[in-house]
């Protein structure tokens, strides 16, 4: 029981993170590599922040903190970054290619920040001025912040999905993912949508590395870039594109990981996610809910 | 009673045929591109491939090369099947091709473009410094063919449109292909830049050259083909003399958005 | 000149092992395969080299520790090849860094044979620089030869169209297999060498930034010649020692360097240098077009168009 209430809290976190990845993936065709460094830098900022007004925020604050900084970052990495790539790249393959070199080297920067910044040390929010209490449920312990993660996962889930089933603007985006070429006819404003999905990603990404910083204790520099592979393994096991297949994906992947953790020393629990990729890639590159990619000679 | 003379087993292939492509049917998860093509391509003529937009011709050379699956059929080139022969091989054997797109390597002059079909290591038997000889000569016969010889040091992207596709073409013919598979190569040309083309399939077609040319210029399919397939909706809708496939009403109908008549 | 080379040993030695690790991501890149398994094998030639001379009784020669790395990278890089032969572009990508990370991993995890966090130490060997240098001149050999005439040709089309590479007779998928069993070798060979040279290995060395090392060589310097991984090198090996105010913030400038490298110039200072020189080579023609235009109007129509085209170019 225990092992599950800790699963789901990391699915929900996972989720958060691996959504934000597949949104933009999946309709802009930018896979941003530096994903994982704003959700880290996102943490980081909180818990700067948080030193520098000595340990006086509340958890609402840090949680924001992460939000804004992290749809900052993510807005700025696309409007500076991957944007004048994608508009100058000669052709799709070479776009590709380009946006994940770009976003490796992007991905580099916040993380080298943090490494001088901490001295590679870990950091957290155990010193925060908010409180962390337990109840019972079930037979088993759920903290405070446990909750917060559920009920946070839980809309925040439910509203990207329906946003994008059902808002014009959401809409708009996803047939974009389709063909983007279609949709600039239709009168789309790729550029608008596009910052908007951005920043939407950004602010989960932040949120995401907030809350992981408050449940489980601490962060380092490097945690984003490992993250960032889990999140491809929970993205390509669900299938690009697939909302319902990346919040499946996250939480079997923080199953399989939970029980792991469980039953082991734990040090092998990175290795569940890349052989987890590993073995998607080869087995059913699409994924398991994901539509075969059509590729036109 | 006449004693008749028991055939050699070993048959002349039924006269020549150089590609026999056999209900080929190509299909993208529910897209029937191609459905049930037969064709027989014989030697030493120029079969043409004729048919509106989306009718599946690039997709039958795609599977007659090898590049995408068949879904079923059977192709067999002089003679020989090859429905598990990859691509690269039926290369070496003599099949040649150009794409509709133009595909040249942007960071190689024209020359070297051209060199990358000679290449092909098309064995003959002769020594290796005889076959060196062999291969510069052709490529400076072919260059001097295409009109290109002003332009060998220049990069594709310094070059127009029709000269661009003049080294498609040229870097398949050095190939010293048995079969030459051409996908739309004047499209985008001025008038003249194509009948310089169609001259220079028919003078290849002289030296024995077998070829299948896709195109959407009807004038130009008549004046050039000896035999005509017409396609729409990926199965063939007409077959035969040019002029007279052109001018049936299958044919007549899939193109009449195209503006163009038999009798016009 | 010898006190100099003194106080700069460990630079040296670092430039050349550098140009080894790019190499191993430089050589698949070339071909068109987007691979970062080239970390892995560095880990596995280091791991392997360091096992085999600590874990022997009398003195290991170079040749048969560093040979021993090289040849468990090849047989994995050859396994892996199979692996992933359906992957390209993005996925491929994903999947060898994933593969590196398990590598990692597994050094991390492996206990007595591998040191675990720690790592291993007291690999000592009588491996001097002159040997690594001579290793690099022989790759760089090598490697020039790949990138000449038909061999080179061939090289660029499985690169930038492996679809029209079969088509012309090529046999793409073996030259992918050559992409692995180079990344292999070289990746082997830079951490076999550098394990000796270092006498330490842990798995901090063998991480993600590695990967992120290599690649602003490459990216910097140029992914289409082994010419740009070597000005990678010098330049990401000794810039931050002449500039002693980035020491501190190397890989922040390492990260804006690729950053600034992928909008700007995905070619990196060796697409630059072949930019301008094919701008001499074109100015060239054009020269040479008018004059010849010039003595024979007739039949100089096409020579027009193609010149006139290429102003077209440049106006845009
Ligand atoms: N890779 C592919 N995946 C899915 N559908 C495809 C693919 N290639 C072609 N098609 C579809 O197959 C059909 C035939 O296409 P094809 O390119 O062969 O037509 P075509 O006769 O060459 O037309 P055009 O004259 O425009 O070149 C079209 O409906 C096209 O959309
Ligand atoms: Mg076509």
């Amino acid at each position: 029981m225990q092992e599950l209430i800790n699963a789901v809290s990391l699915g929900c976190i996972y989720m958060l993170f691996a959504m934000g990845m597949s949104l933009v993936w999946g309709t802009l065709d930018v896979l941003n590599f530096a994903h994982g460094s704003i959700f880290m830098f996102s943490a980081f900022s909180g818990f700067y922040l948080m030193q520098e007004t000595g340990n006086s925020l509340p958890l609402a604050a840090l949680l924001l903190v992460g939000v804004v900084v992290g749809a900052l970052m993510s807005v700025l990495a696309y409007q500076l970054v991957l944007r004048p790539i994608l508009r100058r790249a000669k052709d799709k393959d070479s776009a590709e290619r380009q946006i994940l070199i770009g976003g490796i080297g992007l991905a580099g920067i916040p993380v080298a920040i943090v490494q001088i910044q901490t001295l590679s040390n870990p950091f957290s929010f155990r010193a925060g001025s908010f409180e962390v209490a337990s109840y019972d449920f079930l037979g088993a312990r759920i903290s405070n912040i446990q909750i917060v993660i559920w009920v946070v996962g839980v809309l925040l889930g439910t509203a990207v999905v329906l946003w994008l089933r059902r808002s014009r603007s959401g809409l708009a985006l996803r047939s974009i993912g389709v063909d983007s070429e279609v949709a600039s006819l239709m009168g789309i404003d790729q550029g608008r949508l596009g910052v908007a999905a951005m920043a939407v990603a950004g602010g989960m990404a932040g949120l995401s590395g907030a809350l992981l910083c408050v449940s489980f204790g601490a962060l380092t520099a490097e945690s984003g870039d490992v993250l960032l592979l889990k999140a491809f393994a929970i993205i390509i096991l669900g299938g690009v594109g697939s909302m319902l297949g990346t919040i499946i994906g996250a939480f079997f992947l923080a199953g399989a990981e939970t029980l792991l953790i469980a039953n082991t020393s734990g040090t092998w629990v990175d290795a569940v996610s890349f052989g987890l990729l590993f073995l998607v890639l080869l087995v059913r590159p699409q994924g398991i809910l994901g539509r075969q990619e059509v590729r036109r000679t | 009673m006449t004693q008749h003379t028991v055939p050699p087993t070993v048959a002349e292939p039924a006269s020549a045929l150089v590609l026999d492509a056999r209900d080929v049917a190509i299909h993208f998860g529910g897209v029937k591109a191609v459905d049930g093509v037969t064709m027989e391509i014989a030697e030493g003529k120029i079969f043409g491939l004729l048919g509106p937009n989306g009718s599946g011709k690039s997709t039958i050379l795609a599977g007659i090369t090898r590049l995408v699956p068949l879904k079923s059929g059977s192709l067999t080139f002089d003679g020989r099947p090859y429905d598990d022969v990859p691509t690269f091989k039926l290369a070496r054997w003599g099949m040649a091709r150009t794409f509709q797109t133009v595909r040249l390597l942007g960071d190689l002059t024209v020359e070297q473009n051209i060199l990358l079909g000679a290449d092909v290591g098309r064995s003959s038997g002769v020594s290796r410094r005889a076959a060196a000889t062999e291969r510069k000569e052709c490529v400076a016969d072919v260059i001097d063919r295409t009109g290109l010889a002003k332009f060998v040091k220049w990069t594709p992207s310094e070059l127009s449109y029709g000269v661009q596709r003049r080294v498609e073409i040229a870097r398949a013919i050095v190939m010293q292909p048995r079969l030459l598979l051409l996908d739309e190569p004047v499209a985008g040309m001025t008038k003249s830049e194509k009948l310089e083309i169609a001259a220079l399939l028919s003078d290849l077609r002289a030296q024995g050259l077998t070829q299948l040319l896709v195109e959407h210029d009807v004038q130009m399919m008549v004046d050039t083909c000896d035999h005509l397939y017409a396609m729409n909706f990926g199965k063939l809708i007409g077959e035969g003399v040019p002029a007279d496939v052109v001018k049936t009403p299958a044919v007549q109908e899939a193109y009449m958005g195209k503006g163009w008549r038999a009798d016009a | 000149m010898s006190a100099w080379y003194d106080a700069h040993l460990i630079l040296v030695q670092a430039t050349f092992i550098s140009f080894l690790v790019a190499l191993s991501i430089q050589f698949p890149m070339r071909m068109g395969v987007f691979s970062f398994a080239g970390v892995a094998n560095y880990a596995l030639g280091a791991y392997t080299a360091a096992i085999v001379v600590v874990r022997s009784d009398e003195i290991v020669s170079p040749v048969v520790s560093v040979g021993a790395g090289v040849l468990v990278a090849v047989v994995v890089s050859l396994i892996l090849a199979l692996i992933v032969r359906r992957l390209r572009g993005l996925y491929l990508a994903m999947a060898t860094i994933s593969v590196s990370l398990i590598v990692q991993v597994i050094a991390f995890n492996g206990g007595e044979l591998t040191g675990g966090a720690s790592g291993m130490f007291g690999v000592i060997s009588d491996l001097t620089i002159g040997s690594v240098i001579v290793v690099c001149v022989v790759a760089a050999g090598i490697l020039t030869w790949t990138e000449r005439g038909t061999l080179g040709r061939r090289i660029d089309a499985v690169r930038d169209d492996p679809e029209l590479a079969v088509s012309m007779g090529i046999n793409v998928n073996r030259y992918r297999l050559v992409a692995f069993v180079g990344s292999g070798v070289f990746g082997s060979l830079a951490g076999g060498l550098e394990v000796l040279l270092r006498s330490t290995i842990s798995p901090v060395n063998v991480g993600f930034s590695l990967v992120v090392t290599a690649l602003t060589i490459i990216i910097v310097g140029g992914y289409r010649s082994w010419v740009g991984a070597a000005i990678g090198a010098v330049i990401v090996t000794w810039l931050p020692f002449y500039l002693q105010a980035m020491e501190r913030y190397q890989q922040v400038i390492y990260g804006l360097f690729v950053v600034v490298a992928a909008i700007f110039v995905p070619g990196g200072l060796l697409g630059i240098a072949d930019q301008a020189r094919r701008r001499l080579v074109r100015r060239q023609l054009e020269h040479e077009d008018q004059e010849a235009a010039a003595e024979q109007d007739a039949g100089g129509a096409a020579v027009v168009d193609a010149v006139g085209a290429s102003r077209k170019e440049e106006a845009r």
